[in-house]
């Protein structure tokens, strides 16, 4: 097993930071955007950028509640983007151990 | 975690092949940790706290009830300590729980919401069934002694434990649990004695929660 082998999308630090913090929430759960940027230290353009990445591959699911400054965004890890954290940590032990 | 370089642009942000697997096996598990702890409702200084305060008062309660020849009940200043232990420790957890729940919503929100009514319920209900019991001619040993001291936490416990089970939240499973077991234990030490044997078995219940409580946030 190569490093080629671990899901690029994950396999990245701020992706692989937001996608463990979500994972911490029991399925369903969610977090808002500011309560995120809070818990993982990235900067809003940079944590926007990496969210739609997730959220186009499906692995995040992001909801939008409000209007104007009231206004709030909410992310929470899909079933696939779960699974795909799981196959990712299993394929790292896999690789770890080859090493 | 934080000294992730994070600012440059695409190159790190994007380039996956330049980091290390080790990194990310390290990276991965603190950021877990970090998570676990900042969601964590019941932090171990939390549990810490309640273990000195549920000793503190059981143990008051216990001092006005001996040589009580017969029975009457606790006195009143071991009351008012107690409730004022008692709010001291909801003023905590409420704190507590105010920052962790900060941002969470979803599934979650809604688990802590169900979760809490059905607690504050079956506390009410305990007490309700207690003017039950006064108004049936029940003993003051009974009503003022071991229903009181055992009753409420074995009920809450129980039913704290069967909503922790079923969230599968293991360790808050099995702190429930052991409350709800060393209340129906302690009912055997009588109506005086049932306060003391209370206090130190709660006591014991959550050292034993705050030493698995930072043993997990090390894990």
């Amino acid at each position: 097993m190569t490093t080629e082998e671990l899901d690029p999308l994950i396999h990245v630090p701020a992706r692989l930071k937001i996608i463990a913090t979500l994972a911490a929430l029991p399925a369903g759960g969610t977090l808002t955007f500011t309560r995120l940027q809070d818990m993982i230290g990235l900067t809003p353009g940079n944590l926007i950028t990496h969210l739609r990445k997730l959220e186009d591959a499906d692995y995040i699911t992001s909801v939008k509640t409000g209007n104007g400054v009231a206004s709030k965004t909410s992310v929470a890890l899909t079933e696939r983007g779960r699974k795909a954290l799981d196959e990712y940590t299993k394929a790292l032990r896999d690789l770890l151990g080859g090493l | 975690m934080d000294g992730t370089p994070d600012t440059n642009g695409t190159t790190t942000a994007d380039n996956g092949g330049e980091f290390d697997p080790r990194e990310a096996a390290a990276l991965l598990e603190q950021t877990k940790r970090e998570a676990r702890r900042q969601l964590n409702l019941a932090p171990p200084v939390v549990t810490a706290v309640m273990a000195v305060v549920v000793l503190a008062a059981y143990t008051s309660l216990w001092l006005s009830v001996r040589g009580q020849h017969p029975y009457t009940g606790p006195a009143d200043w071991a009351i008012a300590v107690t409730y004022g232990l008692v709010f001291l420790v909801i003023g905590t957890v409420a704190r507590t729980t105010k920052r962790a729940i900060r941002g969470v919503g979803g599934t979650s929100r809604r688990q802590l919401q169900a979760s809490t009514a059905v607690l504050l319920a079956a506390w009410a209900a305990v007490y309700l069934y207690m003017g039950a019991l006064y108004h049936a001619g029940a003993s003051h040993a009974i009503v003022y002694g071991l229903y009181p001291a055992t009753a409420p936490l074995m009920i809450v416990g129980l039913v704290g434990a069967a909503l922790s089970g079923a969230h599968e939240d293991w360790r808050t499973f099995g702190t429930t649990l052991a409350v709800a077991v060393v209340a129906a234990g302690s009912a055997f030490a009588g109506p005086v004695n049932v306060w003391l044997a209370m206090g130190i078995g709660l006591c014991v219940a959550l050292v034993a929660s705050t030493v698995a409580n930072v043993r997990l946030h090390r894990a």
